[in-house]
């Protein structure tokens, strides 16, 4: 069954399911509960499943992480909702000395199954610390995994493969994407593993993901207008990346540019960049191209539209490349 | 369709209320973000206030010449179901706009 659905009643659909399925599942958070999220998320699944599945939490991360964290070793497999990306600093200590490492510190014994899931990067006009883009630090932590969906069909399913997962999942969902409607087919996910080839082309490769993707599909079309002619690769994976999926891309086409909305230094543009360098060595008809945030703080929503990188920038990426 | 309430904001040193010299929207009426929506006057100065959101007005909350308190609901909007309660903007979909072309070596 296929139906148009928006990320975020995507992402509520896989929540009702999984809540339905998984008697072990809680899902908790601030303000996911009676008021379903403040992007109406988790509508509706506290009356559903009850006030002792789906929990308003205190205003404090480290708590909702560390009940995470305490509920997981338990043997639970906690939901949690961090309300935006950078409510997630105050976690930080939970998420890194505690739920990365569990695992490995009891050799094996205490898997902490869990999604976190965080509404992420910047595009709605919010206040500082309601944009940021922190799939870096996630991904340089030991123990972690990291997804970030572009769409409605893999917010729903890689949701539902997320807490599957025997790891902690990060999930990062792209909150000015909430409200952009697709087609999810329910029976039929598609490989969830790895990166994703959203549109193919011979010139030149765009690796991206989260918001990012919908963006880089509209420069493709683009640059079709102008006889060139892009391949999208949705990376969805930060950690582990798919190396061999994002290198045969750009074996093909010879040509990367890297977008990302997080800031450049150390950024996963630096990462994957280097991937590419490493095993493409002598086949590459350019230097990788980054184009990302620029390395200040994430700008309150009236600086943003300087801050994310625009069609603009990312076709004058692309056209350094080209002419090299 | 759902109701998104914003209270008279502290406008600064202090002040507790304002007093409503005029309402510049009206119920009914679609307003962009930034719309002026009200001139209120303070101890201090009078000074127009901007809408926080997109959307419809439902409804103005006092009378011009009516003093309210800072906190207290100044404006109600009307908005679809699932923008209700939501912190920022729902991003409009624009035009692809470009100034950059591409041209091959």
């Amino acid at each position: 069954m296929t139906e148009q659905l928006s990320t975020q009643k995507a992402i509520n659909t896989a929540l009702r399911e999984i809540l339905a399925d998984d008697a072990k599942s809680l899902v908790f958070g601030e303000d996911v509960g009676k008021l379903g999220g403040v992007f109406r998320v988790t509508d509706g699944l506290q009356t559903e499943f009850g006030a002792h599945r789906v929990i308003d939490t205190p205003l404090a991360e480290s708590g909702i992480l560390g009940m995470a964290a305490g509920l997981a070793m338990a043997g639970h497999r906690p939901i949690p909702e961090v309300q935006f990306d950078g409510f997630a600093y105050p976690a930080m200590n939970q998420i890194i000395s505690q739920i990365a490492r569990t695992n490995y510190r009891s050799r094996g014994a205490t898997p902490m199954q869990m999604v976190l899931r965080i509404p992420s990067y910047g595009g709605i006009r919010a206040p500082e610390l309601h944009g940021e883009s922190i799939e870096a630090t996630l991904a340089h932590v030991p123990g972690l995994k990291v997804v970030s969906p572009s769409n409605p069909h893999q917010a729903y399913h890689l949701l539902r493969r997320a807490h599957e997962m025997p790891d902690p999942v990060m999930f990062m969902e792209p909150k000015s994407r909430y409200w952009n409607r697709g087609d999810v087919d329910f029976e039929n996910p598609g490989d969830l593993e790895g990166s994703l080839v959203a549109r193919e082309g011979e010139d030149l490769t765009i690796i991206a993901w989260g918001a990012m993707v919908a963006r880089s599909l509209e420069v493709a079309e683009l640059a079709a207008e102008d006889d060139v002619s892009i391949e999208v690769v949705d990376a969805r994976w930060l950690k582990p990346l798919d190396e061999d999926g994002l290198v045969a891309s750009v074996a093909k086409t010879g040509r990367a540019v890297i977008v990302h909305e997080a800031p450049r230094t150390a950024g996963l543009g630096a990462e994957i960049g280097q991937l590419l360098t490493e095993r493409l060595w002598g086949k590459l008809e350019a230097p990788v191209e980054r184009v990302t945030g620029y390395d200040v703080p994430t700008p309150a929503g009236d600086l943003e539209d300087e801050y994310i990188p625009s069609i603009d920038r990312i076709l004058f990426g692309v056209q350094r490349s080209l002419e090299y | 369709m759902a109701e998104r309430s914003f209270p008279l904001p502290d406008l600064g040193e202090g002040l507790i209320e304002a007093t409503i010299l005029e309402w510049l929207v009206e119920p009914g009426q679609w307003v962009e973000r930034n719309t002026p929506l009200v001139e209120v006057e303070t101890t201090k100065s009078a000074v127009e206030l901007p809408s926080p959101i997109a959307g419809t007005v439902k409804t103005t909350h006092g009378e011009d010449g009516d003093t309210i308190n800072v906190g207290d609901t100044l404006i109600t909007f009307e908005v679809a179901d699932e923008e209700a309660g939501i912190v920022g903007t729902v991003p409009q979909e624009k035009k692809k706009e470009r100034r950059v072309r591409l041209s091959k070596k």
